[in-house]
């Protein structure tokens, strides 16, 4: 006599997690993904149709924007990323070896603070300090240093320093908690080895740290990729990325499909971003799998 | 056989039942109108005193949504039971709704009796629906930066303003598609003549382009910008105590219309009322009280406004007829082509 198989204990845990999965990225990618194929509305329009033209429309690019906007959004996600982690890797490595636990306290207080304050209030912030009559452009005229103001905003640099500042926090607490976990006395014994002290980083933490760093890169690239609200703002007419024509689609133009399609291809394209990036580092990390 | 004690137990439990159910019973029975809104000092007196006001009246309530864009929450909202009963945006987004289905065409006063009192713009062959009230579109600038008042859309063109003029994202933002439409005009053929406007767009380089007007306020006010786009209840309600250095300037060639525009789902359940709250915000002590608190023009004809209101705002036949409507069919059919060319145009 056989009896039915019960679920596991972790599935019953894994359940609300699976359930949210489902509901707010599975069910909504998947409308997305079956509303770009579609020439309209297929729930309230019975007149439309299946269709590929909005993925065509991207691939000729007649417009001569799309590509363009794409590859804006790449580049502007691979800065980003690559900026925090120069930036977040000296202050994770710090924080992680702190002895004493009020600094270590008061840096995380230091890392997490800028969290507090809503993306929005960020951006304005940093558009009254870049702005042509900003605090930075002002003073440096005052100085009599420049005569006319530094572009330093409405362009991709503005931009690059505000997704920075949003997301360093990120990459830090990430590279905190791997970096911790590794065993000082590894450094310790390559250095009684003979091995210098960036030998001994190089070669023992570094490594030691990579699925830190995948983890924390990919966090920060993800949400480079997807910000809206910080290009929209200090972007201005020079930077285009793939979320601001996605909410031009939806919010002014009106065409949700062409919106699904672009949502698609940005998916598409970053997945192949991702694996590329795992297999690397992999590879690098000595042919173990990083995620 | 019931005894006398059960029949009053029973008796009391429904007596209890009928007094909590009651205010459901009710509830169900109150008609609710869905509309859309706008939010900042509009939405403050539309929630504070219009809409309380229309409720108490029609014995209905009023379930007002506040948050843009409203018409993608419309177009996925099934036809025969819309999410809206009245849509409240401006002109170009009515003739999105329209080409959808998703609003009816005209509103006459048939359905709605103020509509006869109306100024000829708020129902032209422009509108879609019908116009409560209108802003001109014209050009805001500093008065503390030595400027003249301008008094043509070419001043924008001033290479004096290089760098602190300021435009709009065209793609995403109606009032910079209407100046595209007017440098058209003022520099060729007419409102369509889009290669006009465009080389006139390239000659206004280097400018600084927002996506909403909250913005071009902002920049005027912190001289960001000393001239720029704007529509002129966004400089008017900087006086009194929040008066600032900035003015609003109606060029020569005409201003551009800003239409609120209202209009009614064709499947709406409850259509009747959705044509009283339009006749309700075509009142004139209705449109006064709003015209004076936000800086719109009414568009009822026996509207009375204060001295100060109406020295400024187009309150007459003759300061009506400055208005010039775009036309957004016209536009959104060649809307694709536009944002792509003005994007290359106004990038780097």
């Amino acid at each position: 006599m056989t009896t039915a198989a019960r679920p596991s204990p972790i599935a019953w845990l894994i359940a609300p997690a699976a359930l949210l999965f489902v509901l707010f990225f599975v069910l909504p990618f998947g409308v997305m993904t079956a509303m770009s194929f579609y020439s309209g509305n297929p729930v309230t329009n019975p007149n439309a149709f299946l269709t590929t033209r909005h993925y065509e429309r991207f691939i000729f690019d007649t417009a001569g924007i799309f590509h363009e906007a794409l590859w804006s959004t790449l580049r502007i996600g691979l800065i980003t990323t690559v900026i925090s982690l120069l930036i977040g890797y000296p202050l994770a490595h710090w924080m992680a070896r702190m002895q004493s636990r009020l600094g270590h306290a008061l840096v995380l207080m230091a890392v997490i603070a800028p969290m507090l304050t809503g993306i929005v209030v960020r951006t304005f912030a940093w558009m009254t300090i870049l702005q042509d009559k900003g605090v930075i452009n002002t003073t440096l005229m005052q100085w009599g240093v420049i005569e006319k103001p530094l572009p330093l905003m409405y362009n991709e640099f503005g931009t690059i320093v505000a997704l920075v500042h949003i997301y360093v926090p990120f990459m830090v607490l990430t590279l905190t908690g791997v970096i911790g976990r590794i065993d000082e006395r590894l450094e310790q014994a390559a250095r009684s080895l003979g091995a210098g002290r960036l030998r001994a980083f190089v070669e023992v933490t570094l490594p030691l740290s990579l699925p830190g760093i995948l983890a924390g890169s990919l966090l920060v690239f993800a949400l480079s990729i997807s910000a809206y609200v910080t290009p929209s703002l200090m972007g201005g007419t020079d930077v285009l990325t793939l979320p601001m024509l996605i909410a031009q689609q939806v919010g002014t133009s009106f065409n949700p499909n062409f919106a699904g399609a672009l949502g698609v291809i940005l998916l598409l394209v970053s997945l192949t971003i991702v694996v590329a990036y795992n297999r690397i580092l992999a590879r690098l990390a000595g042919g173990q799998g990083m995620a | 056989m019931i005894s006398r004690r059960k029949a009053l137990h029973t008796g009391a439990g429904l007596a209890a039942l009928a007094t909590v159910g009651a205010p459901s019973i009710l509830h169900a029975q109150t008609k609710t109108l869905k509309i859309t809104t706008w939010g900042g000092k509009w939405g403050e007196i539309m929630k504070a005193t219009v809409l309380p006001a229309f409720e108490k009246e029609f014995k209905c309530t009023v379930s007002a949504d506040q948050a843009f864009p409203f018409l993608p929450k419309l177009q996925v909202s099934s036809k025969n039971d819309p999410i809206y009963d009245v849509l409240h945006t401006n002109s170009n987004e009515q003739w999105n709704a329209v080409t959808e289905g998703l609003v009816m065409d005209k509103i006459t006063a048939k359905e709605v009796p103020n509509v006869a009192d109306l100024y000829p713009y708020a129902v032209s062959d422009k509108i879609v629906g019908v116009t409560i009230f209108t802003s001109a579109i014209g050009l805001g600038f500093r008065t503390d930066k030595g400027l003249t008042k301008p008094t043509s859309w070419k001043d924008l063109a001033d290479p004096k303003l290089a760098g602190s003029r300021g435009g709009y994202l065209i793609p995403v933002n109606s009032l910079g598609q209407a100046h595209l439409m007017m440098l058209g005009k003022v520099y060729g053929k007419g409102l369509t003549d889009l290669d006009a406007a465009y080389k006139a767009l390239e000659a206004l380089k280097p400018i600084k382009l927002v996506d909403f007007t909250g913005q071009m306020e902002k920049m005027l006010l912190s001289a960001e910008v000393s001239m720029g786009v704007i529509h002129d209840s966004g400089v008017y309600r900087y006086e009194g105590p929040n008066m600032q250095p900035v003015d609003f300037a109606s060029p020569s060639e005409g201003v551009l219309a800003l239409e609120q525009v209202l209009n009614v789902t064709p499947g709406s359940k409850v259509k009747e009322l959705a044509f009283a709250y339009i006749d309700y915000m075509l009142r004139p002590d209705v449109q006064k009280m709003l015209a004076e608190a936000v800086w719109y023009s009414p568009a009822n004809k026996k509207v009375k406004l204060e001295a100060k209101y109406d020295a400024k705002l187009l309150t007459t036949p003759e300061k009506v007829a400055t208005l010039i409507q775009p036309d957004w069919k016209w536009y959104n059919a060649r809307r694709e082509d536009i944002d792509a060319r003005v994007t290359k145009i106004l990038k780097g």
